[in-house]
């Protein structure tokens, strides 16, 4: 039990710590990607079944997908057990809850917005201006810090349901396509 | 504190009830609000964490200071709360708030839950985020127990002293329903007792105890108005009856009197008539024995022998009356003298008693046995009478005695004297023992023993006059005793 809370505070403290280095910021990035599950609703329609796991989609970023599964170990979003799916080129982001698309890949971004388009799929990116080309949440570095701004006209679409909470902590949040 | 009266003693039980009944709702109204405000001020700042928490999950979990902070800026509206802050998911603080700027917040967040230190309520609340633990809240407010329990206490004493006054006041308007009867009854009962006036009552006023109490008063005094009366005609029924024996006293005393004075007139009278006849009497009686014996002894010659002899007989019959009329004569005086007591030796008397008989008679050889030493308090004279009377007889029924023998002794008999006097001489029937003290009374025939049937009837009155008693004992031929005392005191002592 001791170790466990040990571990926790150590995961913990390590998503918290101030994002200055590259390894540092994505490490953040990977563990606020993981807690966006819990502040965004999902559909129930978007899992096969009771016991399916909360898939994240990676794509375009090793390093961040191996960051990601480090901090996703043992835990769980909406009760469900977390997968970390890395996704390879031209492979279709089906049947993930989250997907993330690394800067490197910013240019499929369009495609596969298009592709999930009407999904319950939460579209995270880390690049400029992809808010305007249906990412949902897009991480941006704000006085050394990792921010992020929320677009929620594309979740509507999605059907998805983001807490008012994690829009108080966003940077900006685009509530209508300007 | 000592309550002398009823009125008091009421007023006290209603304040002191009404006061016991005031404080014991305050009390219980003060203790169920207090508990009440504890248990609200705990779940209001227990709530607020928890919204609060809320509120902060997503600035902690994104490390977003500014927005932790508005969030606690938030809270300024709150009145009451005077500091907020929150830790991180490692203790550190991590966003504060606080009116007074000197406010000391912990250094690390306490357990879980509220509690109140001084006049603060403080609370912790950890604020778990998707199974995990993003932070902890810490919110501290005013808690103000005293300050409401003296509100309590200020309204408690406000409201008690209007009610005791009302109290007070409403209980002063209703003694009079109270005491009022029992003054009434008690205002009756010192008239009766300072009056004596029975026939008073009580006014009934009430139907209650007092009204019970005023029947029963009312009936005490009926009864003893009813007894007093009754006294009253049983006194005065006494005092008649007593009076009414007074007056028949008065009436006997006076008939008494009356009848002694004639008794007395009567007797003195007739002892004045006897003593004036005996002495009267012996004049002629003197003149007839004297010519008698002239005529006996000057016509000797003259006068035949059987004139003679009826001489001699007139002149013994004369003799005989000049005795009994000399008898009589004694028998009066010795009635009316007076009697001188003195220390008498009765030996002496005796003796010399005998000795005159001896020579008034010599031709007699008497054997007398006079005991030594006897002495008495009498009349001297008076019992040398008796003695010669007594002494006489002995002397004289001993007559036909070859040996006569007479004693005179005394003895004891408890605190008395008894004297006596006995012979051996002709005795009598003690069937006519009655007849012996009366004058005039003889059991022997004159011829046989001469005398005048005065002597013991004078005995008798001489005795009596001392206040002593005298019988006899006596059978016939076998001697006679005379006994008698001399004091009336030792008589009645006896």
């Amino acid at each position: 039990m001791a170790s466990l809370i040990g571990r926790c505070a150590l995961v913990l403290a390590l998503a918290l710590a101030p994002a200055q280095a590259q390894d540092g910021s994505v490490r953040i990035k990977a563990a606020f990607l993981y807690k966006f599950g819990g502040f965004v609703e999902w559909p129930d329609s978007a899992f096969s079944g009771p016991q399916a796991p909360f898939v994240i989609g990676v794509i375009g970023g090793d390093a961040f997908a191996a960051e990601l599964e480090d901090v996703t170990v043992g835990r769980r979003v909406h009760e469900r057990a977390v997968a970390v799916r890395r996704l390879g080129a031209g492979e279709p982001p089906r049947g993930v809850h989250v997907l993330f698309i690394g800067a490197s890949h910013d240019a499929r971004l369009a495609e596969l917005a298009a592709a999930a388009r009407g999904q319950p799929v939460l579209i995270v990116t880390e690049s400029l201006s992809s808010t305007e080309r249906g990412s949902m949440i897009n991480f941006v570095l704000a006085e050394n810090k990792v921010r992020f701004d929320v677009a929620l006209p594309p979740a509507e679409a999605g059907n998805l349901r983001i807490s008012a909470r994690l829009l108080s902590v966003a940077r900006r949040v685009i509530a209508r396509v300007s | 504190v000592k309550l002398r009266t009823v009125r008091a003693k009421l007023l006290a039980v209603v304040l002191l009830t009404t006061g016991t009944a005031l404080l014991f709702a305050i009390g219980g109204i003060a203790a169920y609000d207090l508990r009440a405000y504890r248990a609200n001020a705990i779940a209001d700042i227990t709530a607020e964490a928890e919204l609060l928490g809320q509120a902060s999950a997503a600035a902690l979990t994104f490390d977003d200071p500014a927005v932790a902070r508005e969030n606690l800026e938030l809270l300024r509206q709150r009145r009451g709360l005077q500091a907020a802050a929150l830790y991180g998911p490692r203790g550190k603080l991590y966003a504060s708030f606080s009116r007074d700027a000197s406010h000391a917040f912990p250094p690390l967040p306490g357990a879980d839950g509220a509690t109140v230190s001084g006049n603060q309520l403080i609370v912790f609340r950890r604020i778990v985020e998707n199974g995990e633990i993003v932070g902890t809240v810490y919110l501290g407010a005013d808690y103000l127990l005293a300050r409401r329990l003296a509100g309590y206490l200020a309204i408690g004493l406000a409201v008690g002293a209007a009610a005791l006054l009302l109290a007070y006041g409403v209980s002063l308007r209703l003694q009079s329903l109270v005491t009022g009867p029992l003054l009434e009854v008690a205002g009756v009962a010192q008239e009766v007792s300072e009056k004596r006036d029975f026939s008073l009552r009580a006014r009934k006023l009430s139907e209650d105890e007092v009204g019970r109490l005023v029947d029963v008063f009312n009936g005490m005094l009926a009864e003893i108005e009813r007894m007093t009366r009754g006294l009253h005609s049983e006194v005065a029924e006494r005092a008649r009856a007593e009076s009414e024996i007074r007056r028949l006293a008065e009436e006997l005393e006076t008939r008494v009197k009356e009848r002694t004075a004639q008794l007395e007139y009567i007797n003195a009278e007739l002892e004045a008539f006897c003593y004036s006849v005996s002495h009267d009497l012996r004049a002629p009686l003197r003149a007839v024995d004297g010519f008698s014996q002239a005529l006996l002894e000057d016509f000797a010659k003259e006068v035949p022998e059987d004139a003679q002899r009826y001489l001699n007989r007139i002149r013994a019959a004369t003799q005989r009356m000049g005795q009994l009329i000399e008898d009589l004569l004694n028998l009066s005086r010795v009635s009316r003298a007076a009697i001188e007591r003195r220390e008498v030796d009765v030996s002496a008397v005796a003796r010399k008693v005998v000795a005159d008989l001896q020579v008034r008679d010599p031709a007699r050889a008497v054997e007398v046995h006079v005991w030594d030493g006897m002495r008495a308090d009498a009349d001297p004279r008076l019992l040398q009478a008796a003695l010669e009377n007594l002494v006489g007889n002995a002397w004289k029924f001993t007559a036909k005695r070859e040996q006569p023998r007479t004693e005179v002794g005394s003895m004891r008999d408890g605190p008395r004297t008894v004297f006596f006097v006995r012979d051996n001489g002709a005795g009598f029937d003690m069937a006519y023992a009655d007849k012996l003290f009366g004058a005039f009374q003889r059991l022997h025939a004159a011829a046989e023993y001469p005398g005048t049937g005065i002597g013991l009837a004078t005995v008798q009155r001489i005795v009596s006059r001392h206040g002593g008693r005298i019988w006899a004992d006596a059978q016939p031929d076998k001697g006679a005793a005379f006994f008698f005392t001399l004091d009336a005191a030792m008589e009645a002592a006896a």
